[in-house]
């Protein structure tokens, strides 16, 4: 398709296609209507879910971070052993870092954090016993390092506490994959219907558009109403999601809140990309619905 | 000028409407183009400002080759063609003044040029008093008079007719004709197809009969010579 006449366009066209494209809106209110509910329906949808994945990965991130476990090795493996046990364990596939702490280090950190109450172990000597402390690459490989560790002649026991993980993370997955499949039709949807009121409209003026043909008028000149008419269709359709979304954010965020530890991400942060990406979502829907539809008209 | 070498068009549905035209017409020249009805016509106007494209052959109005002409360019080669209809193909809800302004504020002219271009055309087609109206308020001949005004505005070397008193009763007809004569003084071609037995026999001017396809006859002076 041709442009030409967007190039250099003049003041004056730009509001007149501007006038014209924010009329057109009216002229089919029904199917501006329908059109615009379908994009802020989905964009709502695909918000949502930006909304809740943002958040999602923040959190797990912050499990992540702290993701460690423990490795207790048996009193009765000699201290000599205990660099054969370290060799192995750093053979493991998935191990970031391996730290030794002994016998003697782990009851000096459990007095600390006894401080006062450090007496009540005491007369106990030292029951603690040496260990690995491990950090892993991916957790979602935990479970199966933790099993290969375990497996490891002279360790006793592992231990960790984020076993959580590895569901959370393949939850979100699903529900990521579900709502792009969602997502993607309703997009469709959405441009067929912004789509179809460019052409109502383009249908009703054929009449001015054969004269604005006849008399020399571009295809670019021709397309600016039209081009205008779907990309406010589309903006529309970005902003009442994004509103929509930023109020029940704050007010989902205040509620969370009266629950710790939980926290959601920052109104402002969230909203900022989300917003982004909906307006352009929109401004593509729109956009592309328009051009698609003028396509076959123009061709006189 | 406007000249056509050796020009076919053939249908997508197979219908062959024109068969190897070659006509010369110098700028300046009022041409009527007769014929039956479906003989070919109508194809050989819409030629002339690209509405078809010629399956073969070449085709040269006022310095564009028209069938050469690329897609961008033919909004350029149109502003150089004036176009009237049977129809008048006005905008409804447009006045006069502002059916004739559609045409020089799509091609992104001042608005000062306008209101000048916009009068000096009124005047010309004589319905200045007019320019407030629609066309709903206006007879079939003064809206005829209103799409030549369009069809002037933009001041084209060629002004080209399909059947502009096809809608009018005789009187009207006159007035169009007279009103295309002086344009046509002007220095401007005309080219008109028409059914009008008596304005081609009392305007005694050069007459083009398409048939079958074919041009059957090209005479000066020619009468219209159709008993229908």
């Amino acid at each position: 398709m041709k442009s030409a006449g967007i190039t250099g366009m003049k003041i004056r066209t730009i509001g007149r296609h501007g006038r014209e494209g924010f009329k057109n809106l009216f002229r089919n209110g029904w199917m501006t209507f329908a059109a615009i509910s379908a994009v802020a329906v989905t964009l709502l949808i695909l918000g949502a879910s930006l909304v809740l994945s943002v958040n999602i990965q923040a959190m797990s991130l912050n499990i992540e971070s702290q993701l460690q476990f423990n490795a207790y090795v048996s009193d009765h493996v000699p201290a000599k052993e205990l660099p054969v046990i370290e060799r192995q364990l750093h053979v493991i596939k998935g191990i970031r870092s391996v730290t030794f702490v002994s016998k003697a280090a782990a009851l000096k950190r459990m007095k600390q954090i006894l401080q006062s109450n450090s007496d009540l172990i005491n007369g106990l000597g030292n029951p603690l016993p040496n260990e690995f402390v491990l950090q892993v690459t991916n957790p979602r490989d935990i479970s199966k390092i933790a099993t290969a560790v375990e497996r490891i002649h002279g360790i006793d026991k592992v231990q960790y506490g984020a076993s959580v993980v590895p569901k959370l993370l393949s939850v979100m997955t699903m529900v990521r994959d579900t709502a792009i499949i969602f997502i993607a039709g309703l997009v469709i949807m959405g441009m067929f219907l912004i789509s179809n009121t460019v052409k109502i409209t383009i249908f009703t003026r054929r009449r001015e558009i054969e004269i604005m043909k006849l008399v020399g008028a571009t295809d670019g000149f021709i397309r600016g109403p039209f081009f205008v008419e779907g990309t406010l269709m589309g903006i529309v359709g970005a902003l009442i999601p994004s509103v929509l979304l930023y109020a029940g954010y704050q007010w989902v965020r205040k509620t969370v809140a009266l629950f710790p530890p939980f926290t959601l991400l920052p109104t402002a942060y969230v909203m900022d990309r989300v917003v982004f990406v909906l307006l352009a979502c929109g401004l593509f829907i729109g956009v592309w619905g328009s051009v698609v539809s003028m396509r076959k008209f123009l061709r006189v | 000028m406007i000249e056509m070498q050796d020009v076919w068009k053939e249908y997508g549905n197979g219908v062959t409407a024109l068969s190897g035209i070659s006509v010369r017409i110098p700028q300046g020249t009022f041409v009527y183009v007769v014929g039956p009805s479906g003989a070919g016509k109508s194809t050989f106007i819409k030629l002339m400002y690209r509405q078809e494209r010629p399956t073969k052959g070449h085709i040269f109005v006022g310095g564009f080759n028209i069938e050469r002409l690329r897609e961008r360019q033919i909004p350029i080669m149109r502003r150089h063609v004036g176009v009237v209809f049977q129809d008048y193909k006005l905008l409804q809800q447009l006045t006069v003044a502002e059916n004739i302004a559609f045409a020089l504020e799509v091609i992104e002219v001042s608005r000062k040029t306008i209101q000048k271009r916009v009068n000096e055309v009124l005047e010309l087609v004589g319905i200045e008093d007019k320019r407030n109206m629609i066309p709903r308020e206006l007879s079939g001949g003064e809206q005829q008079r209103v799409a030549i005004a369009r069809a002037l505005v933009n001041k084209p070397k060629v002004v080209v007719a399909d059947e502009p008193t096809g809608n009018l009763d005789p009187d009207n007809s006159w007035s169009i004709l007279k009103l295309l004569e002086r344009v046509n003084d002007r220095g401007t071609t005309i080219v008109m197809a028409t059914h009008n037995r008596e304005l081609v026999n009392a305007s005694k001017k050069r007459v083009i009969a398409i048939e079958n396809g074919r041009i059957s006859r090209d005479e000066e002076r020619g009468d219209y010579g159709y008993e229908d």
